[in-house]
């Protein structure tokens, strides 16, 4: 059996509490002492010494191998803030046992939007992943695993061997998330999809003392891998990256976890860690993956409701993209990457109201009080950008 | 099954006399809580035309003197002696109330007894509960509603804010009862934190000598913490529900945009603060009419300020207004502000949102807490209200949200609610063996 392991890596400029009084005279949006504290701390506690426990297991295991997807925010924040996370990336892409997946640039959820701008935001990553690490990516992850059975078939078109989303039950079937999938109106591309039970036993329940299997052991956790279906052929891990450290902090033994884990696998069960483009070479999908409705690894729902289930996220959203005309006529750069920055999935995942007044886990992630906050800030910013926008093309 | 509690209420207004949020509160939650305990409710003022079923109502304008003392069994006399000995001046109460409660005097003369109670019912013969001798009426509702107690079987004595708590402390002497006290607002949040005069001892008074203390949010049982200083286990919030209204909108015959503030102008309900905010608002957009339903002892000044006659064409004052009046209101406005200073609960804001009208609120309101729907700022943020009251105009994507996540807000709130976790916390404490 293989293990897939594809960590995410993403930080969105996070907004500031921009207010009413401010449009028409402040142009600067984004809370730059916040992200930079954020990334900071994230730096130290997870993505520097990750990657230095991930780095040691490639050496001393030459089989173990893994996938990035690092988004272009994160990428710009490395190189503001603390670039030598940036360097400890390089470090692990010159092992060869490392993949960068490909993803839109600015996280965003263009897809959903305007197909044309998903594609330059998309092949804007796939340059920046070849200038940073030297590869051009065969792998798709759309941002949080949105997908359905036209992503699936854009991604072929663009040339990708293979794409990534969640095993949605409701979609599944009573089939395993564990083989390889491909899909309608599609010639090659494979589908690989997460097992969310397992990759969320280490992503959320890791130190929770409530669950039954706390504490989760390497022992425990090979165990469940034991169990699977007798033709389970690959279990993918997809996982926050952040997870490691941040989410779950040192103290809860989440990197000795991981350590053994590999360890284990590799030394006893004799598993092998194939990256994604590497199951796709050595796997054949046999299994028709239909997606009709859009899926993702968002909340339980697993669909587009943590982006796009309120007024306002729509309002918001609608507004963005219908900018993009006016946007582009300026030709200014800085412009264009303002505008692109305020695409990021974060801005809208923030706006989520579904749970909020019960409290919910939009509410760790988010920098604002409320999603009416979240929301208000980000018109009043558009409001303002609006203007500079006019400005731009007035003078020209 | 186990047997209902008996629960002695002391409430001061009642339907149809309904000053503020008290009458309203106390009906709610006195009528949720009759379908789980057995209830007395004794009240300064009762209307013979407003009974609520399961409640025996006493209204001390109605009783029968002759009857009252001629019912009462020696006992009663005897501490009926006592307690109409009490000076009617206050301040004794001050600290000490528990001594002055256990004072015994030897003997009781029947005749004059009547007539210092005939004199007490006197000061009921009024319109007003809270006009001038509000002091000597207190003290004569703490002495008769004693009376009544004496003759009366209960396992509890749930009293509604301090012009009750006398009457709590005395019946609690006589009867060892626990006293509970439902907190509605405090003298601090009316007069603010440095107001320490003789209603404020009352209330700390009663606070220490009761057994439970009940405020209408965990706003509240903070300032209970804070500016009385009791202990934390003693307190247990519970909020306040809402009546289900017809709610209903209407079409407004003014083409600006409504901003309504609804409550009494006084310093407690933030007012200037909303003047503040509605200056700024109308500096941005001149389209939106703000209208300040209420009155108060701010109420002249605010006309007197210089920047009224800026925005006089645009701001309006409609004075105190009926329910019906303040119920069309809410059927045009567009957002509901309520900036208060320091606030138990609100539950004006509970009725706009029911009506489908945006709210933003200070943070200093319990309301707040059942309300995630509405939008937030300090009662002195006047820019973060403006700005929030500008989005609500503005942007049609939150208005509509807010509107929607109200009604589910509101959908968790009810009297059945509090009441039941009223019973429940009556239970654990004062469970009858």
């Amino acid at each position: 059996m293989n293990i897939c392991f594809y960590f995410q890596v993403h930080q969105p400029f996070r907004l500031l509490d921009y207010n009413f009084f401010q449009i028409g005279k402040d142009h600067f949006y984004e809370n730059d002492a916040l992200n930079k504290q954020i990334l900071q701390k994230i730096a130290a506690n997870c993505y520097l010494k990750t990657n230095a426990l991930l780095l040691d297991l490639i050496h001393k295991h030459p089989s173990f191998n893994i996938a990035f997807s690092i988004s272009g925010m994160a990428l710009q924040q490395f190189e503001l803030y603390q670039p030598e996370v940036l360097a400890s990336f390089q470090e692990l892409a010159k092992t060869g046992n490392v993949e960068f997946i490909a993803e839109t640039y600015y996280h965003s959820l263009a897809s959903l939007y305007n197909v044309e701008e998903f594609e330059f935001q998309v092949n804007k990553h796939d340059a920046a992943i070849y200038a940073y690490f030297g590869q051009k990516p065969v792998t798709f992850r759309n941002t949080e695993l949105i997908y359905d059975n036209a992503m699936a078939k854009i991604a072929e078109q663009m040339g990708y061997k293979t794409i990534l989303t969640e095993g949605v039950d409701r979609i599944l079937k009573g089939r395993g998330p564990h083989c390889i999938y491909n899909a309608p109106h599609t010639s090659h591309i494979k589908v690989l999809l997460r097992d969310y039970e397992l990759s969320d036993d280490i992503a959320f329940r890791f130190g929770d003392k409530n669950w039954v299997d706390y504490p989760i052991t390497v022992e425990k956790f090979v165990d469940k891998l034991q169990k699977l279906e007798v033709s389970a052929e690959t279990v993918n891990l997809f996982i926050d990256y952040e997870t490691f450290g941040e989410h779950q902090p040192e103290s809860s033994g989440i990197f000795s976890f991981l350590k053994a884990f590999v360890t284990e696998c590799i030394d006893k069960q004799h598993y092998t860690f194939y990256s994604p483009k590497q199951i796709s070479e050595n796997l054949e999908a046999n299994n028709e993956f239909f997606v009709a409705d859009f899926i993702s690894w968002a909340d339980s729902e697993r669909d587009l409701s943590a982006w796009l289930s309120n007024s306002m996220q729509y309002e918001a959203l609608h507004k963005i993209y219908a900018m993009r005309n006016d946007i582009l006529k300026t030709k200014n750069a800085d412009l264009i990457q303002m505008w692109s920055r305020l695409q990021t999935s974060d801005h809208f995942y923030y706006m989520c109201t579904k749970y909020w007044a019960d409290g919910d886990i939009h509410k760790y992630f988010s920098p604002f009080n409320s999603p009416y906050d979240a929301y208000i800030f980000y018109m009043n910013i558009l409001s303002d950008f609006e203007l500079v926008i006019k400005k731009a093309l007035k003078g020209k | 099954m186990k047997e209902k509690l008996k629960v002695l209420t002391l409430g001061w207004e009642f339907p149809p006399i309904i000053n503020g949020g008290l009458g309203v509160a106390c009906y709610g939650l006195s009528k949720a809580l009759s379908k789980l305990v057995d209830i007395s409710l004794i009240l300064p003022k009762g209307d013979l035309n407003f009974l609520v079923d399961n409640i025996e109502t006493i209204g001390l304008n109605n009783i029968d003197l002759e009857n009252l003392i001629i019912q009462s069994s020696s006992t009663s006399y005897q501490f009926l002696a006592d307690v109409s000995i009490v000076d009617a001046n206050l301040l004794p109460y001050q600290g000490k109330d528990a001594e002055i409660l256990a004072q015994k005097y030897a003997t009781a003369d029947p005749v004059m007894i009547k007539e210092r109670l005939k004199k007490d019912l006197s000061v009921f013969d009024t319109d007003d509960l809270y006009d001038g001798s509000l002091g000597e009426r207190v003290q004569s509702f703490a002495k008769i509603a004693t009376v009544l107690a004496s003759q009366k079987d209960f396992d509890i004595i749930h009293a509604h804010d301090w012009m009750t708590f006398v009457a709590g402390m005395e019946i609690k002497a006589m009867s060892g009862k626990p006293l509970v006290l439902h907190v509605h607002s405090l003298e601090v949040d009316r007069n603010g934190p440095e107001s320490k005069g003789w209603i404020y001892q009352v209330e700390k008074s009663a606070m220490e000598f009761a057994d439970l203390i009940v405020p209408v949010s965990n706003y509240t049982a903070g300032v209970i913490k804070t500016f009385y200083g009791i202990e934390a286990d003693k307190i247990v919030p519970i909020h306040n529900g809402i009546e289900q209204v017809q709610a209903y909108r209407s079409e407004s015959s003014l083409p600006e945009k409504i901003v309504l503030f609804l409550g009494r102008i006084t310093g407690q309900k933030g007012p200037d603060y909303f003047f503040e905010t509605a200056s700024k608002v109308i500096e941005f957009m001149p389209n939106v009419r703000f209208v300040m339903a209420g009155s108060g002892n701010m109420m002249k000044g605010l006309i007197e300020n210089s920047a009224y006659k800026h925005l006089g064409n645009k701001f309006h004052f409609t004075g105190f207004l009926s329910q019906e009046r303040v119920r069309y209101l809410l059927s045009i406005a567009d957002v509901y502000v309520m900036p208060s200073v320091s606030e138990p609960f609100g539950l004006s804001a509970l009725e706009a949102a029911q009506f489908g009208v945006p709210c933003v609120i200070s943070k200093q309101a319990g309301a707040a807490e059942v309300l995630p729907s509405a939008l937030k700022a300090d009662f002195w943020d006047v820019d973060k209200m403006a700005g929030n009251i500008i989005s609500i105009l503005k942007y049609k994507g939150l208005r509509d949200q807010l509107v929607k996540d109200a009604y589910h807000d509101l959908s968790k709130i009810s009297w059945e609610n509090s009441a039941i976790q009223l019973n429940s916390v009556f239970n654990e404490r004062f469970a009858v063996s």
